[in-house]
């Protein structure tokens, strides 16, 4: 790391031809008649966490077999085999493949989220080895930028925040979600562990998928089977569905199923033997004190230690107001699935095991169907059923045969998630140009490429971060292990000066206003945490350039958006993001310094959009640098310019 | 092509040329100056020229607001008071509002089709179903379609808010896009450049993104990359523009700021307030949670609180300011919640009866229309659809809610989804 470090000095003292200023810095112009003094550019305060690459391994992620190359390439090639059919059949003419430097950016924004570094760029476009692409695929999908990537999906898709209601500290179980992703456990088994879980988060962090729907016993059911089983049941909650054949007995049907399980501890349960000791502990806590007001931290504490998820077999009740005529208001409903019939394995389990049997069910494949599809979209751009959650009799599948063989893998692979999504970046297909699909047409895609997109917010985060952090890995979301440890309290025999010790342990570590200001400490540059979008706490706030850009807020399953706003354009032109770029101390500032010439430009392009210029960019580029007041400025200009084009927001 | 950007800066330049000889029209905007807008405030009409829509997300309960159930069991511990209208009454979290029920148009039999926020949000907003294969546009981006801009310089729509579920532009023109701003005290964020940039660089920086970019915009064009070129012409638009000052609350006097209360939605109403005056067509601003599954009577006395405090001084406020005559203030959210008391002290969702409240410019106030039945649980009398009450907003605007307008894909959409507007409710 010293040597870096040198090397930085070095650079800054050997380059005095370049005055050691940041690039978009300048003497303001006279105005009037009395010359303004120059202005000095503020100092750079580029947080020291980042500056220094990571020496030890980030995370550990668990790797990729290489044996298996043939048969990955192999199954590519059938997934190609059914395209081309389709093309064949619907005179879909064949999209030209990507150049090195397309597929390189694509492949990295897609599989590890992030543009690739100038020196990761240089090497692979240098690179004369044939297997390059294969193996680059390799390398992502075991590097923690793809645990992060992924982890952004999910957390998408799961509503991942840290306190989901005041209370609830949800923090290891987003843990949870990344580890699992990291030690790629086989998908139908993390999501049975999830629907099955039982106990306090802290000691099984999977129970944080039921915690997350705490009070909602009914949207819970309607949330697990759009997530898992790409349907929407939800209309049926109240009234026979409009448009899809679920009707509101369905639904109470299978709720039935899991009607049992509770989030909170309760008067049934042996801690709640002597009364609430929640409200006991704070009262004690608040007659204490002079004014009566108990800590924030002791109080969230305590009350965050109610919640644990408990299953026992309860009867669920019709509504009072049900008005169809199959069934009476407040009628015991049976539980009964919406299709097939619950696997023999789990006949004698208890009701919420048997959901989660009948969810993950093999046979009937609509599981496995759901992930291919949404694996499909994740790196097409589009499902094969679209929208990925509404599969329904009459919204068919653009490509029958394509999402039947992709149900097939999933089976086949036991449900490696990974290696699917290794299998689809091989095919030919994946690796060709994009094409620009408009929704609104009444045009059936027949995936002659992946669609173009806009990078998602986290993606746009992390791309810049890489211009700028020589350590992207500034601190990572605290293990399940970690939090468990400083905030876990045994309710059924703990006393106020328990409370106390472990709330004290809880507010000098992750209390949620501590623990931002240390993070800001640590890493905070202008108010932004410069660190990987998967390991900011959120929802992030609500100006904060994540969700400018549209990162959800996580209220919504798949909240996140990618339409262009105004606001976005100020923060790309303006915003303290963009500026850190053009900092000493930045990656890109740094490599461009590097040379102290006009070559300065070809690193710019590569390392801004992975490509060098064409001839005639070049000439507008070096005709820029050149005539700039300084040539600092001139890359500084370039560097911004660079990042306002739609090149770089955009995935070709 | 290429000199695209230069020439919206020779337009920027030249904004106040432009403003003295009113060339109206110009970049296709339809474009009223401050001063015709100030006519339309002398003269009340009949119709509102601007509108203020309050969105409460994640369902307010109507049983303990606008349609209490005195007596009854469902009504909790939520007790009724009375407005200054005898016979109406409402939740006494909302005493402010009670006592200008004068202003109010209190519509308590609307009934809806769904129990999803997404859905429920969404057809809220755009009177359509959520479908897959076609994107409606919100209120916001169908009035400045329908009825363009006012100011040249500022948005055509504001979201104050969360701004994520919105259904944004639909299938209508980029242009239309919601101008989201998340915190009110920071109005629109970035809006200028850092000190040491000149004119002239950023100029240089702009034509140099626009010729290297230029090969990849003609490649991939198509709604998603336009929309983006769209935004930079707007942005570099706004940017350097006097009227920005509308977006800064903080020039808003200390008494004004603590009428409206300090706290997001207070100081958002505020914000619609100055963007109304400034010249922006639609403002809405989003409010929550209302979601109350769990202890309603504990949370719910706030959060009513802050809205009675908001909404009343923002009626008060454009009254004073001669702006509630062509302002219409509407007060949404997606469906009710359940008359019966859950087991965790809360209530659940519940689509078949709700309330909703329009104000001003537009509209006849000091009514209740419609009535949900003696517990709150479904509509007894002037049922009201979604679609109804969008068309109500629309007419009481005085756009034509028969007109079709084409989605690219060829099917036709009415302003307000083809609902009958409520006549008594109308002005």
């Amino acid at each position: 790391m010293t040597v870096r470090i040198l090397a930085i000095l070095l650079a800054i003292v050997s380059w005095a031809a370049i005055p050691s200023e940041s690039f978009g810095q300048t003497k303001p112009k006279p105005t009037g008649k009395k010359p303004a003094a120059p202005v000095k550019p503020p100092p750079v305060k580029l947080p020291s966490a980042v500056l220094k690459p990571k020496s030890e391994p980030v995370m550990k992620v668990a790797s990729i077999d290489r044996a298996r190359r043939e048969s990955v390439l192999e199954a590519a090639t059938k997934i190609d085999e059914i395209l081309e059919r389709a093309w064949e059949k619907n005179g879909i003419k064949s999209q030209p493949s990507l150049r090195d430097d397309q597929f390189l950016r694509r492949i990295y924004l897609e599989l590890g989220g992030r543009i690739p570094t100038y020196d990761e760029a240089s090497k692979f476009l240098t690179s004369r080895s044939k297997d390059k692409r294969v193996d680059l695929i390799d390398t992502l999908l075991e590097s923690p930028d793809y645990v992060s990537h992924f982890y952004n999906y999910w957390a998408d898709v799961l509503r991942l925040c840290e306190r989901p209601q005041n209370n609830i500290v949800l923090d290891p179980y987003l843990a949870y979600v990344k580890e699992k992703i990291a030690e790629n456990k086989p998908y139908d088994k993390w999501v049975h562990e999830m629907l099955t879980a039982d106990g306090k988060i802290w000691q099984n962090p999977a129970v944080g998928f039921q915690m997350r729907d705490d009070g909602m016993p009914l949207p819970y059911v309607d949330n697990t089977v759009r997530v898992f089983l790409g349907k929407q049941i939800g209309c049926a909650q109240c009234h026979d569905h409009p448009f899809d054949s679920w009707t509101q007995r369905q639904f109470y049907e299978l709720a039935a199923f899991t009607t049992g399980t509770r989030t909170r501890l309760n008067g049934n349960d042996p801690e709640f033997k002597k009364g609430n000791p929640v409200n006991q502990l704070i009262k004690e806590a608040r007659d204490k004190t002079p004014d009566g007001k108990a800590s924030a931290a002791l109080q969230q504490l305590v009350r965050a230690n109610q919640f644990a998820v408990r299953y026992n077999k309860r009867e669920l009740k019709l509504p009072h107001d049900y008005a169809y005529s199959d069934a009476k208001p407040n009628d015991i409903v049976k539980p009964k699935v919406l299709w097939g019939s619950v696997p023999s394995s789990a006949a004698k389990a208890d009701r919420r095991e048997q959901f989660a049997a009948w969810v993950i069910s093999r046979e009937d494949r609509q599981f496995a169907r759901n992930i291919a599809n949404r694996m499909w979209q994740k790196m097409f751009g589009l499902g094969i059923v679209e929208p990925v959650d509404d599969f329904r009799a009459d919204n068919k599948p653009s490509n029958p045969e394509l999402l039947e063989h992709l149900t097939d893998e999933v089976l086949r692979l036991n449900f490696d998630i990974r290696e699917l999504v290794r299998i689809i970046a091989n095919t030919k297909t994946y690796q060709k140009l994009a094409m620009v699909h408009e929704p609104s047409s009444a045009e059936v895609y027949q995936f002659a490429s992946p669609i173009l997109h806009r990078m998602t917010a986290e993606q746009l985060w992390d791309s810049l971060l890489t211009l700028v952090a020589y350590n992207p890995w500034a601190y990572q979301r605290p293990t399940a292990k970690e939090i468990s440890a400083v905030v876990d309290l045994d309710l059924s025999k703990a006393k106020l000066a328990d409370a106390e010790k472990v709330a004290a342990s809880y507010e000098s570590t992750y209390f949620l206003p501590k623990y931002n200001r240390d993070l800001q400490k640590l890493c905070g540059y202008k108010g932004q945490l410069l660190v990987r979008a998967s390991e900011i706490p959120t929802p992030v706030p609500l100006g904060h350039f994540l969700r400018q850009f549209g990162q959800s807020d996580r209220e919504t399953i798949e909240g996140g958006r990618t339409v262009g706003t105004v606001p976005q354009i100020l923060a790309m032109f303006n915003g303290p993001i963009t500026h850190i770029l053009l900092e000493p101390g930045s990656v890109i500032y740094d490599d461009v310094m590097k040379t102290n010439n006009i070559n300065g430009v070809d690193i710019v392009f590569v390392s801004v959009l992975s490509h060098k210029p064409s001839l005639l960019d070049r000439e507008f580029a070096v005709n820029e640098v050149k005539t700039a007041e300084t040539m600092g400025q001139g890359f500084g200009n370039l560097i911004w310019s660079l990042l306002n084009t739609r090149e770089f927001i955009f995935i070709q | 092509m290429k000199n695209e950007v230069l020439d919206k800066f020779d337009v920027l330049l030249s904004r106040r040329n432009l403003l003295i000889n009113g060339t109206a029209g110009l970049l296709g905007v339809k474009f009223l100056s401050q001063w015709d807008n100030k006519i339309f405030a002398a003269s009340p009409g009949t119709r509102a020229k601007q509108v203020i829509m309050l969105t409460m997300r994640g369902a307010m309960s109507h049983i303990d607001t606008f349609d209490p159930k005195p007596g009854r069991d469902v009504q909790g511990e939520t007790e009724a008071i009375k407005t200054n209208t005898p016979g109406v009454l409402f939740g006494n979290s909302l005493p402010r509002l009670a006592g200008m029920f004068e202003e109010l148009a209190v519509v308590r039999s609307l009934t809806t089709e769904t129990g999803d926020h997404e859905q429920g949000t969404y057809l809220m907003r755009t009177a359509y179903k959520k479908l897959n294969s076609i994107s409606h546009p919100g209120l916001g981006p169908w009035f400045q379609h329908a009825m363009g801009k006012i100011s040249k310089d500022l948005p055509g729509n504001v979201l104050i808010g969360n701004g994520n579920e919105h259904p944004s532009a639909g299938f209508l023109e980029s242009a239309v896009i919601p101008v989201p701003i998340g915190d009110p005290a920071k109005g629109l964020e970035n809006i200028k450049s850092p000190g040491y940039l000149s004119d002239t660089n950023f100029k240089r920086r702009l034509t140099l993104a626009n010729r290297i970019d230029a090969d990849f915009r003609e490649k991939f064009s198509g709604t998603e990359v336009d929309t983006y070129n769209q935004m930079y012409k707007e942005a570099v638009r706004l940017m350097g523009s006097k009227e920005l000052e509308s977006f800064d609350i903080s020039k808003e006097p200390e008494k004004i700021r603590e009428l409206y209360g300090s706290n997001r939605f207070g100081q958002g109403c505020m914000l619609a307030r100055r963007l109304i005056q400034g010249g922006v067509r639609f403002v809405e601003v989003e409010f929550g949670p209302w979601d109350m599954h769990q202890q309603i009577f504990t949370d719910l006395p706030d959060r009513a609180g802050v809205l009675d405090r908001g909404m009343s001084a923002l009626l008060t406020d454009l009254k004073t300011q001669g702006l509630l005559s062509t302002t219409m203030v509407v007060l949404a959210t997606e469906f009710g919640r359940t008359p019966k008391i859950n087991e965790n002290a809360g209530r659940d969702h519940h689509p078949g009866v709700f309330s909703c409240v329009l104000a001003g410019a537009g509209i006849r106030g000091g009514q209740v229309y419609g009535a949900s039945d003696e517990d709150g649980r479904s509509v007894a009398d002037d049922s009201v659809s979604i679609a109804d009450f969008n068309t109500t907003i629309a007419k009481a605007a005085g756009l034509d809610t028969k007109k079709e307008y084409f989605a690219p894909n060829g099917r036709p959409f009415k302003i307000g989804g083809g609902g009958t507007a409520i006549e008594k409710l109308l002005a």
